[in-house]
């Protein structure tokens, strides 16, 4: 096979559908051409969501002007993690682009005034990759806002790798916000392993983009852990977001739950792999995963592939998945009281996606501000 | 106490032979020579007296096959296949110049199908006792004689050739066809032009090239428009001779508001070598036409620490072509090393239905990736999957679908639940369903859980004095009941005693 532009830019292969984890996400069609690597932003900076101790990565490089909270240690001195697995494409790919590596250290309850931000700016047509290793110390709780932005109309092409280890009882409430530019691509991985009752809250809000994928893998590596996932993907004209996450249970007495809702509106693609994985010896895994779509179009399409992988008996394990437009009672129920069928749909379509929302139990502030994402992207494209 | 009673005769026999189709029939053999080559596909053309046509159709598959690679995508593991060494055409050689009556058939192969467990009523036929339209005398009431419950048309494929098909006179009173692929091709080639390989096209994946190539026999079956058959069609299939292969390749034609319930067996002897199955089965209905398809799949599974046993690799197909029409799978799965299927239904006819209810039972190291396929393409089409499957010994059971809606399919609904039950810790049991919805209207919904049989359901039984096996037994039914339901009376009874054969042992 003839080498694309793309792949002789990052000296690499990438996945066509035929590599099973990228079946519904042909990297190598979907990316033929990428971007020269960042030389600098070309104006505009990361605009914050909230107030947070901020951290900006402006086109890949880490602005100077952080201020850290007591218990949070940076380091810049950290070396990208790599890998040579067509599966690990994301990781590979962001080893061979520019952009800044950082590790930050948290202890205690660092961020328990207001939370650690992690904004990410793209200012042009280049690619960046940032590179986030966060160590949680035993027994500490952190709260992270991971932001993803890039300037209007521009196709640049963002990568992320965020590599987050819980410490027994460690606890991460993390936030993926990704609102990039209807042009902008972006391509992220999350590995996060887990000790001994150790807990991890992760919400993903994917809001904008054109060609995104966020890949989760976690490795429940410690008796008593739980792990937590919703997400919201709202998938409007000509995007495609693919999220795919892959749950590793590897020792026994852990639990699992996951919630997407995914609104796919004008002709957007969405895409929900999601992975359980049950090791022999992790018996009493009690792992739920649950993925609801409301396709509003008939030229938009979903694909959902739930896959149980379990080799413990013991063991409860259920997924479900659904896809189908809005119910028409629900909407002649509104409709019966002299609510107009655009508004009925906004409603109903604002009220399955919030719901993951309210459910993540966070500061008011911050489901405001998350709802008002949601609501914004609801304005323009349902 | 009659289900108990039952339940430990099972056991008890088991004891004895836990696979009592193991036995293999010495028949002398009529062979092609081993391997696979344009030589080999012209011997088994000309053996079946095939017309030209059907010889350029094989090779043509055959040139197409060479540039096809076998696939690795499913969850099974074996070591790579020798096609050239495997024999592809194995025929008893007693029927080489064709039974002119039953009276000429081997007493040897009638022993056969007595062990096969074909019913009385055929082997009385078969034996020669009474002619095709003499009543039997097993019938109560010998005027009762076509309607009558219990009857059932049999092909029978031992190896490389259909060595009888019964009722065949009978049937044509009706105007339905039940004869031997073989047959139709010389008989009806107007028929089998017309449709073969439009369901499953030659090239549509490694295995279905390779039957196209060198299939030897198979069931034909065509049911005019508006007919209702008679009684239900039957097959046998047995691999007998060693080293063989066996590539049937079934068509059922179902014209314009017709209906037919098929039901396929099969069994193959004890053997330390692995035997290759790999088969191709087309079913289509034309408008408000109905096929039900059952199948008790019971080939050697290999012994526990899997050696031996059959590499099941088959592609099955409906295409549900005239509007309302329906086509439903029934599939009990308990042998096999390997089981490589998927039978689908490409729902294309507006307001047609898809079913797929099957129980895959898998135990000591045998290995299970099956699932279905139904494919939305017309309009109000509805689709329903119910699968069960259970994991014992060290086997590995996963159940692979996909269930999709074309742009235009407006309204289709599907419902999926797949559910699957462990017994012991050393097996696996996988889930890989693919849902892909790109009409608003459709409606999917796909459910699937895994668990061991509960704690409090084995307490409640056996606290009422049930014994520990007995009650997993009867869990065990419980579970796969919703799929049982579906199967014909005659393979109801045969499909629960096969799960309890196969989860023997699996227990403590």
């Amino acid at each position: 096979m003839q080498k694309t532009q793309a792949e002789e830019a990052l000296g690499m292969e990438l996945p066509t559908r035929r590599v099973e984890s990228f079946h519904y996400t042909d990297l190598r069609t979907m990316l033929r051409e990428i971007p020269d690597n960042a030389s600098g932003s070309t104006g505009g900076n990361y605009a914050p969501l909230v107030d947070t101790h901020l951290l900006s990565f402006n086109d890949g490089k880490l602005a100077d002007d952080q201020v850290l909270p007591k218990g949070v240690t940076l380091s810049t001195d950290v070396a990208k993690a790599t890998s040579s697995d067509i599966n690990d494409a994301i990781v590979g790919m962001n080893a061979v682009t520019s952009g800044d590596a950082i590790s930050l250290v948290i202890e205690g309850n660092a961020t328990m005034e207001k939370p650690l931000g992690l904004g990410h700016f793209s200012s042009n047509e280049s690619r960046n990759a940032c590179y986030h290793k966060v160590l949680i110390k035993a027994g500490s709780e952190a709260q992270v806002i991971s932001r993803h932005t890039s300037k209007d109309g521009v196709a640049s092409l963002a990568n992320t790798v965020t590599e987050i280890e819980l410490e027994k009882d460690a606890v991460a409430n993390w936030f993926v916000i990704q609102q990039e530019s209807i042009s902008a691509n972006r391509l992220a991985r999350i590995n996060v392993s887990l000790a001994e009752n150790a807990k991890l809250n992760l919400f993903i809000l994917n809001a904008g983009g054109k060609l995104v994928r966020q890949e989760v893998k976690v490795d429940v590596a410690g008796e008593g852990a739980h792990v937590d996932i919703k997400g919201v993907n709202l998938i409007g004209d000509d995007a495609h977001i693919d999220v795919t996450t892959v749950l590793d249970h590897n020792v026994p007495n852990t639990t699992a739950n996951e919630l997407f809702r995914n609104v796919v509106a004008g002709n957007g693609h969405g895409v929900f792999q999601g992975q359980i994985k049950v090791a022999q010896i992790a018996q009493k895994t009690d792992a739920q995963m649950a993925c609801n779509t409301l396709l509003l179009t008939d030229d938009g399409d979903f694909s959902a592939k739930p896959e149980l992988e379990i080799f413990a008996d013991d063991v409860l394990c259920a997924h479900g998945a659904t896809v189908t437009d809005i119910d028409d009672d629900h909407l002649f129920y509104l409709r019966a009281r002299g609510i107009k069928e655009k508004t009925a749909r906004g409603l109903l379509i604002k009220a399955f996606v919030d719901e993951v929302v309210e459910e993540i139990g966070v500061s008011e502030e911050l489901e405001e501000a998350f709802i008002g994402i949601i609501d914004s992207w609801l304005d323009k494209n349902a | 106490m009659p289900a108990v009673q039952e339940t430990i005769d099972t056991v008890a026999q088991l004891d004895v032979d836990k696979y009592k189709y193991g036995f293999s029939t010495d028949i002398e053999n009529d062979m092609a020579p081993k391997g696979l080559s344009e030589e080999v596909i012209r011997f088994i053309s000309a053996k079946k007296e095939e017309p030209e046509w059907m010889l350029q159709w094989r090779l043509d598959a055959y040139e197409r096959w060479k540039t096809m690679d076998e696939p690795e995508w499913a969850r099974v593991d074996y070591p790579k296949i020798d096609f050239n060494d495997i024999y592809y055409y194995a025929a008893p050689k007693n029927f080489e110049d064709g039974p002119k009556s039953l009276d000429e058939v081997d007493p040897e192969l009638l022993k056969t199908y007595e062990k096969l467990g074909i019913p009385l009523k055929e082997q009385e036929l078969l034996a020669g006792v009474r002619r095709h339209d003499e009543p039997s005398q097993l019938d109560e009431n010998p005027s009762d004689n076509v309607y009558a419950s219990g009857r059932v048309a049999v092909d029978a494929v031992f190896d490389s050739v259909s060595v009888v098909t019964t009722f065949k006179a009978e049937l044509a009173k009706s105007g339905v066809i039940f004869c031997s692929i073989s047959d139709a091709i010389k008989e009806h080639p107007e028929i089998v032009k017309k449709y073969l390989a439009t369901v499953v096209p030659v090239s549509d994946n490694y295995y279905s090239a390779l039957n196209c190539a060198v299939f030897t026999d198979g069931s034909f079956v065509y049911i005019p428009e508006g007919v209702r058959c008679p009684m239900e069609l039957s097959t046998y299939f047995r691999i007998n001779a060693e080293n063989t292969g066996q590539f049937e390749r079934t068509l059922i034609i179902a014209e314009k508001g017709s209906y037919v319930s098929y039901l396929e067996g099969c069994t193959a002897p004890q053997r330390d070598e692995n035997q290759l199955h790999a088969a191709v089965v087309e079913l289509i209905t034309m408008e408000d036409a109905e096929i039900k398809y059952s199948t008790v799949q019971n080939w050697y599974p290999g012994d526990e620490n899997g050696k031996g046993g059959i590499y099941n690799f088959v592609t099955k197909r409906g295409d549900c072509r005239g509007d309302n029409s329906k086509i439903s799978w029934t599939q009990v799965e308990t042998g096999s090393a390997i089981t490589w299927k998927y039978p689908s239904c490409i729902l294309r006819g507006d307001g047609s239905q898809g079913e797929f209810y099957s129980i895959a039972v898998s135990n000591g190291a045998q290995q299970v990736d099956s699932g279905t396929k139904m494919i939305h393409l017309g309009k109000n089409t509805k689709s329903r999957i119910i699968s069960k499957g259970i994991s014992a010994g060290r086997s590995s059971n996963t159940y692979r679908g996909q269930v999709s809606a074309h742009k235009k399919a407006s309204d289709a609904r599907n419902f999926t639940q797949c559910d699957s039950l462990l017994i012991g810790d050393q097996c696996g049991a996988h889930t890989v369903p693919y849902i892909e919805a790109k009409n608003s209207t459709a409606q999917f919904e796909h459910e699937a859980t895994t668990s061991k049989i509960s704690d409090d359901q084995l307490f409640y039984c056996m606290q009422r004095g049930i014994p520990e096996e007995e009650a997993i037994a009867l869990i065990v039914n419980g579970f796969v009941k919703d799929v049982i339901q579906e199967l014909p009376m005659e393979f109801a009874v045969e499909a629960q005693k096969l799960i309890s054969i196969s989860l023997e042992g699996s227990v403590g």
